[in-house]
């Protein structure tokens, strides 16, 4: 299990997604399609790194607790040395413009990329105004207004709440 | 470093949709709170993240070392997957169980709505790492589109955006 894991880290670019649904469930077989897909619902709800939360959810399925820290470990251990090694080569030459010109630019394709994501998740809002609304004060109050998190998250959740009640999202 | 393992701590419970929706938050506390680097550093270090393979929380490794060296990485990394490692392993077969209760149902609804807003946030504060620019707005719109209206690989996307960087910063 550990290799299998280690396979998917190692193999992870553009996103660890594709790579752990080619390993787990195409190449060994570990989980059935559908399984995989419902794993990974519970893992995107619940918070943290998905695909880190899907290692320790199946982990723990086939070997308990010592599944989950060999599967979470597995899964962190090559892209751990990766990063750091271009972490350290960028160090290396961050005083050279063009480098950091490049490298902002990634960057911010990367907020890009954020923004894209979301759009593909707000899909299903778009006939839900209230839903709409509610994604929209987020964004105003955290990323406009600068305000923390940890007082947004508590709000928001209670207005979602009592508005799905009412069925209004 | 205690501050930094316990803030990180904090942020893994409420990383509700994962990585990019604690980017505001992070940002927040290491450029405005603490002054640990500049936002245009910390969209730099983030942008180090999203080329190397593995899964996006890294940047929560490369925080940590930019400010107490590699302890300062594993420390960051551990605080940051901990707790939420912990709560999908034990919240993993309960809400499974829960499937159908309306309950969880309202809040997934409700949560929907908040995670596309803090995702977004997310992408926006990455993307303005010099304030409002049309530079920077033009290479995250480009993203963005590509991101949710094609099935082009996000590696492509980044490598653009390194280019646009080059040449319009």
């Amino acid at each position: 299990m550990y290799w299998g894991f280690l396979s998917i880290g190692a193999r992870s670019f553009g996103g660890v997604l594709p790579w752990a649904h080619r390993v787990m469930v195409e190449e060994r077989r570990w989980v059935a399609p559908a399984d995989f897909a419902e794993v990974l619902a519970l893992c995107q709800f619940l918070p943290g790194p998905n695909v880190g939360n899907v290692s320790v959810v199946l982990g723990r399925r086939w070997f308990g607790w010592r599944g989950s820290v060999v599967a979470f470990t597995g899964l962190m251990a090559l892209p751990l040395v990766w990063v750091f090694a271009l972490a350290l080569l960028y160090a290396g030459h961050a005083a050279d413009p063009l480098v950091r010109a490049v490298v902002t630019g990634v960057g911010i394709a990367g907020g890009g990329l954020f923004i894209g994501t979301a759009f593909k998740l707000a899909r299903p809002l778009l006939r839900k105004r209230w839903g709409v609304a509610l994604a929209l004060s987020c964004f105003g109050v955290i990323a406009l207004g600068r305000v923390s998190l940890f007082a947004v998250l508590p709000v928001a959740l209670a207005l979602g709440w009592l508005a799905a009640r009412r069925g209004l999202l | 470093m205690a501050q930094l393992a316990l803030y990180f701590a904090l942020l893994s419970l409420v990383s509700v949709g994962g990585i990019p929706a604690v980017m505001p938050e992070m940002q927040r506390l290491v450029v405005d709170v603490q002054g640990w680097m500049s936002a245009a550093e910390y969209t730099q270090l983030f942008a180090v993240a999203q080329a190397a393979p593995g899964p996006n929380v890294l940047v929560t490794a490369l925080v940590g070392w930019k400010v107490y060296g590699a302890a300062g990485g594993a420390v960051a990394l551990g605080a940051f997957c901990g707790p939420a490692a912990a709560l999908s392993y034990y919240v993993g077969g309960f809400w499974d169980r829960m499937r159908d209760a309306p309950w969880r149902k309202a809040i997934q609804r409700a949560l929907l709505p908040i995670s596309v807003g803090f995702i977004l946030s997310g992408g926006y504060v990455l993307a303005t790492p010099h304030g409002l620019q049309w530079t920077s707005a033009l290479i995250a719109g480009i993203a963005a589109a590509f991101m949710s209206l094609t099935r082009v690989n996000p590696l492509w996307i980044l490598a653009a955006g390194g280019l646009l960087g080059g040449l319009l910063f």
